[in-house]
């Protein structure tokens, strides 16, 4: 028997291009802030799960014992190749559905290396592994290897370069009401034409914005959340998906990711279907993911994600779906989609001011690129 | 600059390739029992189960699948450069990564027709680079 999930708490630490307090001490803000949201205490925590496989992190016991958290019945470090924000909210939700833990706190942080090289798989002089087969040739980073994905979903649907502009300035348009966004001054067509190339097709503008700070947010069980400080948000399903080729080069076919996968399972998990969207939380490391997702979710048909976005409809008051109301990760900060989760669960609480949804009842939250995804699916407790 | 790309360090899995490019032979994991090329190296066959595998050579021939010109500076590269997947002839989705020598990267297509050549890169590596191909 599996219990009713739902998103109690959420909270950021600070978000700025560059913080001097440790991923420890912002991962302390986040946690603390999430608990503080919910109206529960370090004392009432009994799990947690984070994703600390960045390197840019820190795990869940070096966060546990700051907080103070007594005793836990459930931890999860997440590492390796998975949709690094919204996983542990997924593994968090899971196990509190199953009994494992009753109050689990679920963060991402991102403290980014400040002049130390980067973690990175493919730049020394020898390189093994699969990325022997891609850092001689100069593809060592994901933007060339979502870049191409990008060219081939160009080709084969006409999408242009002046769609993944509008993709970029609707986040902005967004940040520019998020009192916490790092970006909020608006961009323009020439804006986004005049950013320099990183990896065609991507321009600066196309992708997100590295930051240093925290998300964190409280699973409990709904019956317990209808108990605490804020309304609750209920986790209507939780899922991942990769296809049979997880390999950035021998993927099957490059204009979907694994978003498709995902999808698939969401609704088929869920009961639910696009129509029923009110909000979309679309990863956007790089712009045309969320463009992606869109598609794949069936928010709009394959090769209209473009469209979607140019016609205005991505936008707040746009006629569509809004898509990223926080201004995503290329305005917001990239913090691996949990600020998607935390901004999701906001709108289904009324509580985003300016760029609040009317109404907002269904929201979707993905993560992930290329070969792998996660989605969430969360609605208000009706 | 070719000397200061990074170079791949082999493994039990991969080692047959490299040692093929040294020898001016494109060599792909293929399947014994249903014929299916795998890439990159598995030990097992994804269609068939099995795990009768060994390395094949093929043609070097395919086509662009799609590309990238970055213009980030890497160790070993002048941006701005292309980074182009390649689509082998042998199988759909038969792909690597790798560079074209002759081509601009403004000139590049998708669909473009290419064929593999040798470089070597170092006294024991020997890289799969790709050309324009006419017939």
């Amino acid at each position: 028997m599996t219990r009713t999930v739902a998103i109690a708490g959420a909270g950021y630490s600070a978000v700025a291009r560059s913080l001097e307090q440790s991923a420890g001490a912002l991962t302390l803000d986040a946690c603390r802030a999430a608990l503080s949201d919910a109206g529960l205490t370090a004392k009432d925590v009994d799990g947690i799960a984070t994703y600390p496989g960045g390197g840019d992190s820190v795990a869940c016991f070096h966060a546990s014992e700051s907080l103070g958290v007594p005793r836990l019945n459930w931890f999860n470090d997440l590492f390796g190749w998975m949709p690094a924000g919204i996983t542990p909210v997924i593994a968090a939700s899971h196990a509190v559905a199953v009994g494992e833990c009753d109050v689990a706190l679920a963060f991402r942080t991102v403290k980014r290396p400040h002049g130390r090289p980067p973690p990175g798989i493919g730049f020394g002089a020898r390189v093994g592994g699969e990325m022997q087969f891609r850092a001689p040739f100069g593809d060592s980073m994901t933007s060339s290897w979502l870049a191409m994905w990008a060219r081939r979903h160009m080709h084969e649907f006409g999408t242009t370069e002046e769609q993944l502009g509008h993709v970029a300035i609707t986040s902005r348009r967004h940040a520019s009401l998020n009192p916490v966004a790092p970006l909020r001054d608006p961009i323009t067509m020439d804006d986004y034409f005049a950013s320099r190339v990183i990896t065609t097709p991507f321009r600066l503008l196309d992708c997100d914005f590295p930051v240093d700070g925290g998300g964190a947010v409280i699973l409990t069980t709904l019956e317990r959340a209808r108990d605490l400080a804020k309304p609750a948000v209920v986790v209507a399903g939780g899922v991942f998906g990769t296809g049979p080729r997880p390999d950035w080069d021998q993927w099957d076919d490059l204009t979907h990711m694994a978003s498709k996968y995902a999808s698939e399972r969401l609704w088929e998990r869920t009961g639910m279907s696009a129509a029923d969207l009110d909000v979309a939380e679309l990863y956007d490391g790089f712009s045309w993911l969320s463009l992606c997702w869109l598609e794949d979710l069936g928010i709009v048909a394959k090769g209209d994600g473009g469209p979607y976005f140019a016609s205005g409809k991505a936008a707040l008051g746009g006629g569509g779906v809004p898509v990223n109301t926080h201004g995503g990760s290329m305005s917001g900060g990239r913090l691996h989609a949990i600020s998607h989760v935390i901004e999701c669960a906001q709108q289904l609480r009324g509580e985003c001011g300016e760029r609040q949804v009317p109404a907002a009842e269904v929201g979707v939250v993905s993560a992930g690129g290329g070969t792998m995804a996660g989605a969430l699916l969360l609605t208000g407790d009706r | 600059m070719a000397g200061d790309r990074p170079l791949p360090l082999p493994d039990d899995e991969t080692a047959f390739f490299w040692d093929g490019c040294r020898e001016g032979k494109l060599m792909i994991l293929r399947c014994g029992d249903c014929g299916t090329y795998i890439h990159l190296p598995k030990p097992g066959c994804r269609t068939c189960g099995g795990s009768n595998l060994a390395p094949a050579q093929v043609s070097g021939r395919g086509v662009v699948h799609t590309y990238t010109v970055s213009h980030t500076p890497l160790p070993g590269f002048d941006p701005p450069f292309a980074i182009v997947l390649v689509e082998l002839e042998e199988q759909k989705g038969l792909r690597l990564v790798t560079n074209l020598i002759d081509v601009a990267p403004d000139e590049i297509e998708i669909g473009m027709a290419v064929e593999v050549v040798f470089e070597t890169a170092s006294d024991d590596v020997t890289l799969p680079m790709f050309r324009r191909r006419t017939a």
